[in-house]
């Protein structure tokens, strides 16, 4: 039962990464549609961090203080002194600990 | 196409490396992919399975979760599909480059397909894209995807309270520091506003699609932005 759910699990998730890269599948990327995909990297990367800032162990969290929130200002910061994708990302999560240690 | 060796090995060894910060990141979500799979009492190569077969950390931690409370196997399945919609998008974001690659490299890069490898490669051009840099950044991420998790499987219970120590930042790091540079216009400010008001709102409303329904609607207002900037200009 386990086997067999993982196994689905790895065919659902092939699938739908595959499924446009198979080029027997009659479609053709037009300008407007190449525009909009243009916007996939901000876009999608942004929504995949919205929850973890603002909800915190799945509790809706604004408060301008909440570590998160400063901790991805700090790696905003770093990444536009430095440009290093590296260097913020360690720096940004040693600061994260130290005000998450701080502040809680 | 076709690169000689040492060049295939070049670009192989650069996709390595750039991908080289992403793959720490993604260590603690490896970690409690493989913690929580023993936790839910799955076997320790059903653990590593889910890992290497699925190979999408929010679907296997979601999926982790409903197994425990007792879900089905179709509700886990649908879900499953839902979590992972995004991949449809950078499918066809990545189409035009390798959709024209021999069928073992599209089955290949298709299965390697992650968030980090679409924000690593979706920038290049038919001219830019190296299929070996492709492969090098995805088969990279693999195995440390798989390490962690292994190392998870082993520490298991060892680690108290591991999904509470605020690791989860560490994605956040990685992924404010790919966005930030690429946000040079106003069209790609107003994408990201829409996308992070949105990700928190519906995920607020625990919607199941709420990432990919989130990040479309963010692509959206970028996109009506620019065709709008561009007709008054």
């Amino acid at each position: 039962m386990i086997w067999l759910l993982i196994v689905a699990m790895g065919v659902v998730v092939f699938l739908n990464r595959y499924v446009f890269l198979e080029p027997r599948l009659p479609l053709r990327l037009g300008s407007n549609v190449r525009q909009f995909l243009g916007f996939a990297v901000p876009g999608m990367l942004t929504a995949i961090c919205g929850p973890i800032i603002f909800l915190p162990e799945h509790q809706l969290n604004l408060d301008p203080l909440n570590p998160y929130v400063l901790g991805s200002l700090v790696a905003i910061a770093l990444v536009l002194l430095t440009r290093s994708v590296l260097l913020s990302m360690l720096a940004s999560m040693l600061i994260f600990f130290l005000l998450r240690s701080w502040l809680t | 196409m076709s690169s000689s060796p040492p060049l295939a090995r070049h670009a192989f060894t650069q996709g390595t490396v750039a991908i080289l910060p992403l793959s720490l990141a993604v260590a603690p979500w490896g970690l409690l992919a493989g913690s929580m799979a023993i936790e839910a009492n799955l076997s320790a190569w059903q653990g590593q399975g889910l890992s290497a077969i699925v190979f999408a950390g929010a679907a296997q931690l979601v999926a982790i979760g409903m197994l425990k409370s007792g879900a089905g196997l179709l509700s886990i399945l649908l879900t499953t599909l839902l979590l992972t919609s995004q991949h449809l998008l950078y499918g066809l974001s990545m189409r035009p480059v390798v959709s024209g690659l021999p069928t073992r490299w599209r089955l290949g890069l298709g299965f390697l397909l992650t968030d980090e490898l679409f924000a690593l490669t979706s920038h290049h051009d038919q001219q830019q894209f190296n299929r070996w840099y492709a492969l090098g950044v995805g088969l990279t991420f693999y195995v440390a995807w798989n390490l962690f998790t292994l190392a998870g499987i082993i520490l298991g219970q060892n680690i108290p309270h591991l999904d509470q120590l605020g690791l989860d930042f560490s994605i956040v790091a990685t992924f404010v520091a790919l966005i930030t540079p690429l946000v040079r216009s106003v069209p790609t400010l107003v994408c990201v506003a829409v996308s992070l008001f949105c990700s928190v709102l519906f995920s607020h409303w625990h919607w199941e699609t709420a990432l990919v329904a989130a990040g479309l609607l963010g692509m959206a207002a970028g996109f009506v932005c620019q065709k709008f900037a561009g007709s008054r200009s």
